[in-house]
Formats: structure tokens, C-alpha cells, sequence
């Protein structure tokens, strides 16, 4: 356990810098995102009741209110998120590789430390996973940031006041932020299984190299095709299943494919890999 | 004891190891040297479980390797594997973290020995100071078996000789010693025992002081002869 | 302490004949503390069981002792001192007989320019 915190750390060290590069982008151009855009609307509003002499009132019905609906589809706000997703995917590629094939070839001392080699796999996952944890945190705390900030510029009746929780519940922030902790662990627990089969992935390939891709590629579908599986087959049949069922099988095949892949990596790691 | 048995070892189509057996003993410096080919290296990597091999066994001290091997025995490429953006003090502190043989006193000494300062950057050094660094990592621990993959290739000479100073001092001490090289003049008196591998098969192993005692010949000399040359 | 070593001969065997040179010079002295076999190798720069063959072997010939835990030291016995001399002069008239008969020359001719050289050339000799 000891060993796996130090590796976390060790690993969460080098990523660092960039990681911070990511906060930052995210903090300044959300914010100013933010600003820019209240003041913009709150101009473009007083140049439409000037120029068509119309009331707040009126303008709001017809141009719509300022909320903070309005500013998470901006590219202020898409933006920066778009870019810590990619940079994250990325990322999981890259912590691999880099060993192999950085300015030194790490993956030797990695190998050749006196540590379960799984644990090189739980501590690499563990930081992309962190990571992704702390963005998520970090975004939720901006928006209720970016709301007041909106509060503050845009005038009273412009201003859509909604409570904080009720946006949570909209478009693709449901999935970041999940209502209960159930749905919590659906969404995280198979993004995790995700970075495991990827890991695994990769690791296929560093073992047997070309060979190693096309297994990867396979196990990657098969991956894929259990979990659509169901999904496809209950709709085929006309929705036999109950979606109590059809959600607990799911749930089984993303724990039992997750559990494979540690199975797996853990193999590769300790017989196949190699440098 | 390491005991490398019958190991046998393709890359795609080519055989770059052809049942392949010898032992490096405790106390004992021994070269594997090739003119050409592979091998060496694959063989050094194949003794640290960092390469599967497709057949044969390798034994350390009659075991097979585990984690704890790398408690046992440590292995220097012929490159870096520090993140050179650390300091060479920070790679040291690395180590002691992780490796239960870590022994810092013998640390600080080779520092002192190959006079590097422990808060140069790594990525700054020469080629020979990185060496020396590999060197240290490697050396520090407290170890039965050091293995070095072509300790004494593209350095100076005055690195070569500092590097060479290693396996006289206590440094080695009775520890064994296994190393590669493609050139022999600078350690010829150095080592107790030669391998010579040549397109994945061992053609030739002895004592190099029996070589002189009993047939009055150099290692070059015996080289000479089975290569042909 | 520095060697020339010759690549085809054993080591520990250049070793000892080194020391014995040094003790027929002079420069070891009879009861002189040696090197430790570690601290030999460094200088030498040999490996370290060859130097501890060397020294093993040394001390069968009685030519160093070991007491206890001490440092070896050069023996005081004269008689093997006295030997080691004649053993070295042995060698090098033997070597000299054998280079002088190889060109077939008279052992009057040698030894004449023996006598013409010998003075003259020793200056150089001292290394």
C-alpha cells in the first residue's frame, strides 16, 4: 500500500505541470468567459430597448434571459472543457508510452522496482483518475463562480435566478455530477473500467508490439460488444427485459469486464511486457 | 549464482539467443563479450525478468525472479532510465523510497567517488556523468550481483578510467559482477571470466588467468582465434 | 606502484615478480607493511582475486607473512630474501644467455661489451 501511495504521488508529480496548465486555462477562461459574456448581453439588451423601445420586459421575451444556461454552451465554457477531456485522453495514452519512449526510458526502473508490477498499473490509473476528480471539482465550484459573476452584471429581471443544484441536473453536467451516489458509481465506476480496458490495451500492444495492436483492437470490441450486448439484443426483442434487469446485467458485465482486464494487465505486466 | 540455462530467445523470425547457458558467480567479474549482434544486451534483460524468454530457465541464487529479485541484483543499461528532470539527489531520494537495499552511506560515497554534485539536474549532465548517476543508482544498493550493459561505451577516456576504478574499490566488493562490452582493452585485467557470444551462441567461456597460465595467450588473442580473425 | 602488464601472461604471476623486484631493489624492506589485497587491486588496477592469488601465493613461497588480523607484512627471513635476489639475478643472466646464444655470439665478445656498458648504461636504468 505504501509502495502504490508513493508510486500515485511519484506519477501525479510528473504530470503535474501540465496539470496545472489545465487548471489555469480553465479558471481564466471560464471566468473571463463569464464576464464577457454578461457585460456583451447586458450591451446587446440596453442597444435593443434603445434602438426598438422596447421594455426589459419585452426584450426578455424575445431574446431570452441571461442564466447560466446560456453561458455553459458558450465556447468560454465548452472550451476549456473540451480541451482537459482531450488532454486527459491523451494523457492515458501518454503515461504509458512516455516510459518507453520519453527522453529516458523509465519503464526499466519501473519494472525493475521491488513492487508488484500491478501496482504500477493501479497508480497510473489512480492519477488519470484523480485527475479527472479534481477537474470535476474545480468546474463545479467555477460554476457557481461563473453564476455569481452573471449575478452581479447582468440586472435583476434579465437574470434567470435558478438554484445551483437544478443545473446540475441539465445536459451532460448530470453525468459529471451525478443526483445519487448509485448513479455516482454507474458513471465513475465505468469511466474506471474504461481506463482499465484501455490500459490493458496498451499494454497488450508493449507486449507483442504489432501483433500486440490487432489483440488490443479485438480486445477492445469484445469489450464494447458485451457491454452494448444487452442493449441491443432487448431491443431487438422488444424490450424484454425489465430495466431493472437490463441495468444489473449491465452492471455485471462493466464490473466482470474491469475485473478481466486487472486479471489481464496483471498477467501482461508480470510475464509479457517488455522493454 | 546466476544461472542462465539453455535460454533460447527470437525476435520475430530471428534467434538472437540459441539455448544459451553459462552461471556469473558472487566474487566474480564476468564479461560477456560479442563482437556483433544482440544478444548481450537481451541476456542482461532477460536476467531482470524485463524480456520473457521462449525457452529455458534463468535461476538467481536458485530461485526464480520475483519482486524480490530486484533486491538482489541490479541492472544498468546503457542509458538513462531517471526522469532526467530530476536532480541526482532526487533520483537518489527515489530510490531509498522504493528499494528496501537501498544503503545511502555507500551512496553519499560514490557520489564523492565520482565527484557529481546532488543537486545537478540530470538532463544537464554529460554523457559520462550520466553514466556515473546509472552507476550510482545501481551501485548503492545492497545487492549480491551488479549487471552493466556496455559500461565503457561512448565516454571519454578519463570516464572510462573512473568508471574502471569501480571494479578494483570496495565498491563491488564480493559482489558479482556481470557485464557487456564490445571493446575488452580497458578491463582486460579486470575480469575473472569471459563469455563469448556471437550470433546468439555462446562459442567460448573461460578463466582469463587459466587462458595465460595455461596456453600463454591475451583474450584478444583467444577472440582472435574464434572469430577467425 | 604502476605495471606494464604483458596481456599473455597471468597477472598474479607479474604481481609477485613485481614485489620481488622491489624487494631486491630495496624499495620493500625487510618486516615493510604491504598493501591490503583490496587497496593492491585499486592501485594496479587488477582484479581483486587476482590479487589475492598473488598474495596467497606469496605467502606459500614465504615471501610475505600474515599475523592474525594485521596487515601483511615483506618476511624478515634473510635466507628467503637472500633467494629471492638470486632468483631474480638467475632469470636475467638466464634471459641474457638465451638473447646472446640466439645471435650466436661468443660469450668473450659478450661479456667485453658487458663491461663497456655496464656503467654507462645504468643511468638510464633508474627509474
Amino acid at each position: 500500500m505504501k509502495n502504490y501511495i508513493k508510486l500515485v504521488n511519484f506519477e501525479f508529480n510528473r504530470f503535474f505541470k501540465i496539470y496545472l496548465v489545465l487548471i489555469a486555462l480553465t479558471v481564466v477562461v471560464q471566468l473571463v468567459g463569464a464576464i464577457y459574456e454578461g457585460f456583451n448581453y447586458v450591451d446587446f439588451a440596453r442597444e435593443m430597448m434603445q434602438n426598438q423601445m422596447i421594455t426589459m420586459e419585452d426584450f426578455v421575451r424575445d431574446y431570452g434571459p441571461m442564466s447560466i444556461y446560456s453561458f455553459i454552451k458558450t465556447i468560454w465554457f465548452l472550451g476549456p472543457v473540451a480541451i482537459c477531456v482531450v488532454t486527459l485522453l491523451i494523457y492515458s495514452l501518454f503515461i504509458w508510452y512516455r516510459d518507453w519512449y520519453g527522453k529516458s526510458t523509465f519503464i526499466y526502473r519501473l519494472l525493475m522496482l521491488p513492487v508488484e508490477r500491478i501496482k504500477i498499473f493501479f497508480a497510473k490509473v489512480t492519477t488519470i483518475f484523480l485527475c479527472v476528480l479534481g477537474l470535476v471539482s474545480l468546474q463545479y465550484v467555477l460554476l457557481f463562480l461563473e453564476h455569481a459573476i452573471l449575478e452581479r452584471i447582468v440586472p435583476g429581471p434579465l437574470f434567470v435566478n435558478l438554484p445551483i443544484s437544478s443545473l446540475l441536473n441539465f445536459d451532460f453536467l448530470v453525468i459529471l455530477y451525478p443526483p445519487t451516489f448509485i448513479e455516482f458509481l454507474l458513471y465513475y465506476g465505468t469511466g474506471l473500467v474504461f481506463l482499465f480496458v484501455l490500459f490493458t490495451m496498451i499494454l497488450l500492444e508493449r507486449s507483442f508490439r504489432l501483433k500486440g495492436i490487432f489483440l488490443a483492437a479485438c480486445y477492445g470490441a469484445v469489450a464494447l460488444t458485451l457491454i452494448l450486448a444487452p442493449l441491443i439484443i432487448n431491443d431487438g426483442v422488444g424490450g424484454y427485459l425489465f430495466p431493472m434487469e437490463l441495468f444489473l446485467i449491465e452492471v455485471f458485465l462493466i464490473v466482470f469486464i474491469g475485473f478481466v482486464s486487472v486479471l489481464l494487465s496483471g498477467y501482461l505486466l508480470k510475464n509479457k511486457v517488455w522493454v | 549464482m546466476i544461472e542462465v540455462k539453455n535460454v533460447t530467445k527470437r525476435y520475430g523470425r530471428k534467434k538472437v539467443l540459441n539455448g544459451v547457458t553459462f552461471t556469473a558467480r558472487k566474487g566474480e567479474i564476468t564479461c560477456l563479450i560479442g563482437v556483433n549482434g544482440v544478444g548481450k544486451t537481451t541476456i542482461l534483460k532477460a536476467i531482470m525478468n524485463l524480456l520473457p524468454i521462449d525457452s529455458g530457465e534463468i535461476l538467481v541464487n536458485g530461485e526464480r525472479p520475483d519482486k524480490h529479485l530486484y533486491d538482489k541484483v541490479s541492472y544498468t543499461p546503457d542509458m538513462l532510465i531517471v526522469p532526467p528532470n530530476l536532480r541526482i539527489g532526487e533520483a537518489m531520494e527515489f530510490m531509498a523510497d522504493f528499494y528496501a537495499s537501498w544503503n545511502q552511506e555507500r551512496a553519499e560515497e560514490i557520489l564523492t567517488f565520482f565527484r557529481l554534485n546532488r543537486d545537478d539536474r540530470i538532463s544537464e549532465l554529460s554523457k559520462g556523468n550520466r553514466a556515473k548517476v546509472n552507476l550510482l543508482l545501481g551501485l548503492a544498493l545492497d545487492i549480491d550481483y551488479v549487471l552493466m550493459d556496455e559500461p565503457f561505451s561512448g565516454i571519454d577516456i578519463f570516464t572510462r578510467e573512473e568508471i574502471a576504478n569501480v571494479f578494483t574499490s570496495h565498491l563491488v566488493e564480493d559482489r558479482g559482477v556481470l557485464i557487456t562490452t564490445h571493446e575488452i582493452n580497458d578491463i582486460e585485467h579486470l575480469i575473472d571470466r569471459v563469455i563469448i557470444l556471437d550470433e546468439g551462441v555462446i562459442i567460448k567461456q573461460f578463466d582469463t588467468e587459466q587462458v595465460r597460465e595455461q596456453e600463454g595467450k591475451s583474450v584478444i588473442d583467444v577472440m582472435r582465434e574464434v572469430y577467425n580473425r | 606502484m604502476k605495471i606494464q602488464f604483458n596481456h599473455r601472461e597471468p597477472v598474479y604471476l607479474q604481481v609477485i615478480r613485481y614485489f620481488k623486484e622491489e624487494i631486491a631493489r630495496g624499495n620493500l624492506e625487510p618486516g615493510q607493511e604491504i598493501p591490503s589485497r583490496r587497496e593492491l587491486a585499486n592501485q594496479l588496477k587488477i582484479n581483486p582475486n587476482t590479487a589475492q592469488r598473488a598474495y596467497k601465493e606469496m605467502e606459500e613461497e614465504g615471501l610475505i607473512f600474515t599475523a592474525g588480523n594485521m596487515p601483511s607484512r615483506i618476511t624478515r627471513d634473510e635466507m628467503v630474501l637472500k633467494r629471492v635476489r638470486e632468483e631474480l639475478l638467475m632469470e636475467a643472466v638466464q634471459n641474457f644467455i638465451a638473447s646472446i646464444r640466439a645471435i650466436d655470439v661468443s660469450l668473450d665478445e659478450a661479456l667485453r661489451l658487458v663491461e663497456q656498458n655496464f656503467y654507462g648504461k645504468e643511468g638510464e636504468h633508474n627509474d
